[in-house]
């Protein structure tokens, strides 16, 4: 077995965790902080709780909301100009992985100067970031507990994966209550998201035993909490899922992830789409083109969905896929590459596009660019 | 995989950890440690340097208004004690326009180094300064300062004012004592042949028509004393020329003023053609002063000089010594000249101020009387009235040991 790591920032977890939130700011040295977020914490009124909890510990902040999803590099050169310019210490990002991938690219370029694009690929940040507390409000993209960025190239039409230690945020507050006011669209993709994270990181060539465990808690919590949440929100369920996005993100920023990021960033990149929407339609075919290297790990998560059966690792594996595609399919969300792209004649790209990611990388069966474009073809 | 992409041990990381900022930290404030060690050093020595600085220091903005000051500056105006933001001719001239050749000005619009020379009255003392502006480039900012020297030359036009007097004292003195010899010899001579012309007079009495004889006899009295009165002149000329070393002595005020007088007269009576009158009022039992008599001497024909040269027709002039009620001694010069302007009056002292043409004088003569009165502890009042004269008086404490 190769020698693993594990690195995860201070996670304080708990339903009005949040309230911890401007103690630990003031400790990491927050006089004036940037607060990151975008349109749609606002409306849901997570900001202004917020704020009122800084402005109740006098602190104060300078409020940055010029992020949508899929962040930018002209958005996060943006908010280091403001940084600077507002002279702000600690960095606080709340939302989903959108606001956290911009806050810490916005870190990166305060602590280390250039353009964001200087960093791309893994261990290229040199110099240390202004501390950062992220308060997750989707219980899915795992960012506040990732070394993983995810800031998209405009020029480029690319997703950037940036990796480092140092992206990893000083602190995460994971507050469940916050998933109350979230509308289903979002729990599903998130959890969706999530579950690739598990699935993924689980088959990953770096995963440990450290990271395997988390990845199938988060697996199985998913399986079991998310059509719960959804009916009724209950409390437990969300909170649920909550620990399962928590525990996958621990899973896939230590083991990595495989090529259903690789081609969910490529089309990203290209196609303004929401990543967890993505995985869906990649996840089963992306299982079966790693069924030859990983069918052990693959039956043991079909165990896990569908129940413990007599029957042998290959079938029960299948049957994990199969249930997968049901699961989803039960969700009213697309399924298909092509009830999301105009037309195949981008496949090519995306999948020369995707074999250069960071994800391909940890993949437990290596692929071409051409294996790629099997996939995709599979799920068109 | 294409070159840059990250390897497996890459994305564990194991030799790569979240960046602290402790090491960077405490180097920064290693760092800063150092640079504030140094610039307090830099800071010291600067410091040390503009203490060092005697003259008036002051940056100003291009409206005049003054940015920062030394030391000086503050012990110059220690009523003034925040003179930041204030326009520097309100402090210098207590004005509220810029001065007329204002040096700062001519450096702001040339951009060079620009010099001059004025007297400003500070704490009710008229001060000569010679100012340097010099223009403060900074090239990350627009807008230029300059920086203004000044220094307080007073004592330095008055010691060359001294020095004028003192080379012209001895030029008069050699010439005084070349003429002295030179008239001495042949006076000795009239003087010899007139006493012995006194002495065949009484031979040849008997032969000469008694008429006569009288007429002889006075015009050899006549002579043998204006024989005497020419060497007294030469004797008084030598003592006001003659280089001595500064000795005090019990001094007669009135015997300066006959003295003096005798020494004019000449020129008196051709002023006297023109119609000056002169009223000598001395006082009797006038105590003595304790002083140099060649320099009081100096002070005299000074004012006695510039009253002369204040009349352009006729006029009169009043010379008095009397004793005031304080007890000083005190000569005046009274004249009914043109008298003096009021802006000149806190010039009059100035070394090298003077109103006469060009060719008369360089105008040291007063600010050599107010050297020469301040070393006898005395002081001199001015009082004019413009176009109707000038009282110049000198008080002299009274000589309290030896008093006659």
């Amino acid at each position: 077995m190769r020698i693993s790591k594990f690195a995860i920032p201070e996670i304080i977890f708990g339903r009005g965790s949040i309230v911890h939130l401007a103690s630990c700011a003031k400790r990491l040295g927050a006089r004036r902080v940037l607060l990151v977020s975008d349109q749609g914490l606002v409306g849901a009124g997570w900001v202004e709780r917020i704020q009122e909890i800084l402005r109740d510990n006098g602190l104060e902040w300078i409020f940055f909301d010029a992020v949508n999803s899929n962040p930018r590099d002209n958005q996060v050169h943006a908010g280091a100009d403001i940084y600077s310019r507002e002279r702000a210490d600690v960095i606080i990002a709340v939302g989903g992985g959108s606001p956290m991938d911009a806050a810490k690219g916005i870190a990166t370029i305060v602590g280390n100067g250039g353009r964001i694009n200087d960093y791309e690929g893994a261990n290229r940040i040199m110099r240390p970031l202004p501390p950062m507390i992220f308060l997750p409000t989707t219980a899915g993209s795992g960012s506040d507990i990732s070394q993983f960025c995810i800031i998209t190239d405009v020029a480029r039409q690319v997703k950037m994966s940036i990796i480092s230690r140092s992206l990893v945020p000083n602190v995460s507050i994971i507050d469940p209550l916050v998933l109350l006011t979230k509308s289903a669209e979002l729990i599903i993709s998130s959890a969706i998201d999530a579950f690739a994270h598990a699935v993924e990181s689980y088959l990953s060539l770096l995963s440990s035993p450290f990271t395997e465990h988390q990845a199938l808690k988060a697996i199985r919590l998913i399986a079991h909490n998310l059509h719960p949440a959804l009916e009724d929100r209950s409390i437990e369920a969300l909170e649920n899922l909550s620990i399962a996005a928590t525990s996958a993100g621990m899973s896939f920023s230590n083991a990595g992830l495989g090529i259903g990021h690789s081609l969910a960033h490529s089309l990203g990149g290209r196609f303004d789409v929401l990543h967890g929407l993505v995985h869906p339609i990649l996840l089963p075919p992306v299982m079966r083109y790693n069924l030859p290297t990983s069918v052990d790990k693959l039956a043991n998560i079909g165990r896990i969905v569908c129940g413990p059966r007599m029957c042998s690792n290959e079938y029960i594996a299948q049957a994990g896929i199969a249930w997968l595609e049901r699961f989803c399919a039960d969700l009213h969300v697309p399924v298909r590459l092509r009830d999301i792209l105009p037309d195949s004649s981008c496949l090519e790209i995306i999948a020369k596009a995707a074999v250069n990611d960071a994800c391909t990388l940890t993949n437990p069966r290596p692929a071409s660019w051409e294996s790629l474009l099997g996939v995709c073809q599979e799920a068109w | 995989m294409p070159g840059k992409g990250p390897s497996l041990e890459d994305l564990i990381g194991i030799e790569h950890s979240k960046l602290g900022f402790f090491q960077e930290l405490r180097q920064t404030i290693e760092a800063l440690k150092d640079a504030n060690a140094q610039s307090t050093q830099r800071r010291r020595e600067i410091a040390a340097i503009l203490d060092g600085i005697t003259d008036i220091m002051m940056v100003l903005s291009s409206d005049l208004r003054i940015l920062s000051v030394n030391h000086v500056f503050r012990q110059t105006f220690p009523d003034t004690p925040h003179p930041e933001g204030m326009h520097c001719y309100q402090i210098f001239r207590g004005d509220d326009q810029p001065c007329p050749n204002c040096p700062a000005s001519a450096s702001f619009a040339t951009g060079d180094i620009c010099r001059e020379t004025a007297i400003f009255k500070i704490g009710g003392k008229n001060t000569q300064f010679e100012m340097v502006a010099s223009p403060i480039r900074r090239p990350e900012a627009p807008e230029s300062h300059i920086l203004v020297f000044k220094r307080d030359v007073s004592r330095e036009k008055d010691y060359q004012a001294k020095f004028y007097q003192a080379e012209k004292m001895a030029t008069i003195g050699m010439l005084a004592t070349g003429v002295a010899h030179e008239v001495n010899n042949p006076l000795t001579a009239i003087f010899g042949f007139a006493e012995g012309l006194r002495r065949r007079l009484p031979a040849l009495k008997e032969t000469v028509d008694p008429q006569v004889m009288e007429d002889v006899e006075d015009y050899v009295a006549t002579i043998m004393r204006e024989c005497r009165r020419c060497q007294d002149i030469v004797t008084t000329l030598l003592t006001f020329s003659r280089q001595k070393t500064v000795s005090f002595a019990a001094v007669s005020l009135n015997a300066v003023v006959n003295d003096t007088l005798k020494l004019l007269r000449s020129h008196l009576r051709q002023r006297n053609q023109a119609k000056i009158t002169m009223r000598v009022e001395l006082s009797e039992n006038l105590p003595m002063v304790h002083g140099d008599e060649h320099q009081i001497k100096q002070v005299m024909l000074n004012l006695l000089v510039n009253a002369m040269d204040a009349i352009a027709g006729p006029g009169r002039i009043i010379i008095t010594t009397f004793q005031s009620s304080q007890g000083a001694v005190c000569l005046s010069v009274e004249d009914s000249g043109c008298g003096i302007p009021a802006d000149h009056m806190d010039k009059l002292f100035e070394p090298f101020f003077t109103t006469k043409r060009s060719g008369k004088g360089i105008g040291i003569g007063l600010s050599t009387c107010m050297s020469i009165v301040k070393k006898h502890q005395g002081e001199i009042a001015v009082k004019s009235e413009p176009g109707s004269g000038a009282t110049f008086t000198v008080k002299f404490p009274v000589n309290t040991d030896k008093t006659t």
